[in-house]
């Protein structure tokens, strides 16, 4: 049931050291991109259907365009700031194949005209970051980097100190300037994102490590997997109550059920399903009927009702509180707005002290309004989508189980 | 009371120069350093900081303050960090840092965190940055009490 492109050589002993890397095809993609023009690069990513795998979905290919079409210095960003609750998997490449990533990397520069990559790795995952450095200092040694390589990228570990908001794009490149991460007003039309005024394109971990692939294997290879609209593979995620938690890569388009059963071993203990959330914590929640139904792609979910996110699924039996776990993401969310924008700063706040209500059972139906109301006043008008995606969260949790929260009521 | 980065740390500093195309990038790499080097970050740490960089002290200041990891305060007990985001708590979490409070605060400083990406490992906790995953108290007895 597993695909494995991406997660080829995680099995693989010491595959983060170069020697073992290069055993195993690492750096294959090279010499097919000394073939390529940057052009024709770009259009081999279009062509492919790839889409970023950091939780928004968006073609890679237009983005790489929008960068590659301004003339001088440019820079790529990846970002490996994963603290999207649920998700585990980007920090699996960097520990288990950064080669691959670095390979990745060298592929995005030539197409877009960059020499200079920063990966912008959360503060928490020093242990991980420091295997990525040693691959990448190996990766200098034998010439693969740097000025005495063939591409000439420039590659920077660039560390975070911990602020979820930092994994928005906008708000990464501010820290990455050396600033607090407060994401920026975004324009109304395309345009790539900037790094001290120069444009850049901020892809995530897992979208960069499936270059390669696509680079050496082409187009039509990545297309084989996957549906239409959401072509290739992704690193999905499971934890909460399974059997066997963890990240298996997959095509797009299995069934979240027959997934969850066949590679995550069911639910624990035997329990019943009562609800799954999809794709991170800022995905819609779906209750079990729905998981029965759905399938792990951008457009099943979304008909759903939810989102793909970032694929890492949180699996809740039976016996889960659902007023609790709303709870447990508003406490998160409250913790990590970013405080620019006041409908997020206060509504995240105060539908985290009503929800102390309901876990208390001394609520009122005026507070389930208040629930309600506050979540429609954080949709639409702040500065990013944070407040938007905790707005979607409350919604989803009292749209299907609304009848827990009416039972805490006086 | 002054600070001064050690020649090693100097001489980090100095690459660190090379590899952005402004000084102010070097905001965050800096207060690490300086962390590393002190186990805080001192106020005359972030002055010597916004002089090398030629920013104002409240940049560095609003920086450092920002993000949680940056510790302004000196410490004197060893950090554990347990995660209290949904899986964890699905996975017990909330008992994992009672245990430990009621066992181990005296020597060790307790932290609640977000999601530190190790879902599938939870409940999770670090102790000085090294990831613990699974863990049960019998763990945690024998992890903390090994030297
Ligand atoms: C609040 C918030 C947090 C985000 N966190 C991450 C993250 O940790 N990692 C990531 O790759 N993208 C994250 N994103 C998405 C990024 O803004 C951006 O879309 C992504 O890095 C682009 O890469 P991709 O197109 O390859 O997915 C986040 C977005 C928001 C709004
Ligand atoms: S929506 Fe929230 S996180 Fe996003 S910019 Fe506004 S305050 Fe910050
Ligand atoms: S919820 Fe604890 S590590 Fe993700």
């Amino acid at each position: 049931m597993q695909t494995k492109i991406v997660s080829k050589n995680f099995d693989i002993p010491h595959a983060e050291m170069l020697e073992v890397a290069l055993q195993n095809g690492r750096y294959g993609s090279l010499e097919k991109l000394s073939t390529l023009k940057p052009q024709e690069l770009i259009d081999l990513i279009k062509q492919s259907g790839l889409r970023g795998k950091g939780g928004g979905g968006a073609p890679a290919g237009v983005k790489w365009q929008l960068a590659s079409d301004f003339e001088g210095t440019k820079y790529l960003v990846v970002n490996a700031d994963e603290s999207e609750p649920g998700t585990f998997k980007d920090r699996q490449i960097l520990a288990k194949d950064p080669h691959l990533l670095i390979e990745g990397i060298i592929c995005t520069c030539q197409a877009i005209g960059a020499n200079i990559s920063y990966i912008y790795v959360r503060g928490e995952y020093e242990e991980f970051s420091a295997i990525l450095q040693r691959a990448i200092d190996e990766a200098y040694e034998k010439n693969i980097l740097g000025i005495g390589s063939t591409y000439k990228v420039d590659i920077t570990v660039h560390r975070g100190a911990g602020a979820y908001i930092c994994g928005e794009k906008s708000a990464l490149l501010e820290s990455l300037e050396g600033n607090r991460g407060h994401p920026r007003l975004k324009p109304h039309s395309p345009e790539p994102e900037f790094y001290f005024g120069e444009p850049t394109l901020v892809n995530n971990v897992e979208t960069i490590a499936s270059v390669p692939f696509i680079v050496q294997n082409g187009a039509e290879a990545y297309r084989a997997y996957g549906t239409k609209e959401s072509p290739g593979t992704l690193l999905f995620a499971m934890s909460g109550h399974v059997e066997n938690p963890g990240v298996y890569e997959a095509e797009f388009g299995l069934g979240m059920w027959e997934y969850i059963q066949k590679l995550g071993g069911g639910v624990k203990k035997g329990k019943k399903l009562k609800a799954v959330i999809p794709g991170g914590a800022s995905t819609p929640i779906l209750p079990a009927h729905l998981v029965y139904e759905a399938k792990l792609d951008y457009e099943s979910l979304r008909d759903l009702g939810s989102a793909l996110g970032t694929g890492g699924m949180i699996v809740m039996d039976e016996d889960v509180s659902m007023v609790k776990a709303l709870k447990n993401l508003l406490r998160f969310y409250r913790h990590e707005s970013c405080g620019q924008c006041t409908p997020c700063r206060e509504g995240t706040s105060w539908v985290d002290k009503t929800l102390d209500k309901f876990i208390a059972k001394t609520a009122t139906h005026e507070d389930l309004e208040i629930l309600k109301s506050v979540s429609r006043s954080m949709n639409g008008k702040t500065i990013c989508v944070f407040a938007p995606a905790a707005s979607s969260v409350i919604d989803g949790f009292l749209k299907h189980f609304e009848s827990e929260f009416l039972e805490c009521i006086v | 009371m002054s600070f001064a980065f050690t020649q090693e740390n100097t001489i980090r500093m100095a690459s660190l120069l090379n590899r952005y195309a402004q000084k102010k990038a070097l905001s965050l790499p800096l207060l690490w350093l300086a962390q590393k080097q002190e186990g805080y970050i001192s106020e005359e740490a972030m002055q010597y900081i916004s002089e090398f960089l030629e920013l104002p002290y409240m940049h560095i200041y609003g920086v450092a303050t920002f993000y949680t990891m940056f510790r302004l305060q000196k410490g004197d007990k060893p950090i554990i960090e347990v995660c209290r985001t949904l899986s964890c708590e699905l996975a017990g979490s909330e008992e994992i840092k009672k245990y430990l409070k009621e066992n181990y605060s005296e020597r060790y400083e307790i932290v609640e965190v977000e999601c530190m990406g190790a879902c599938s490992g939870a409940p999770m906790c670090t102790l000085d940055g090294k990831y613990f995953e699974n863990i049960t108290p019998e763990i945690l007895d024998e992890v903390l009490n090994a030297d």
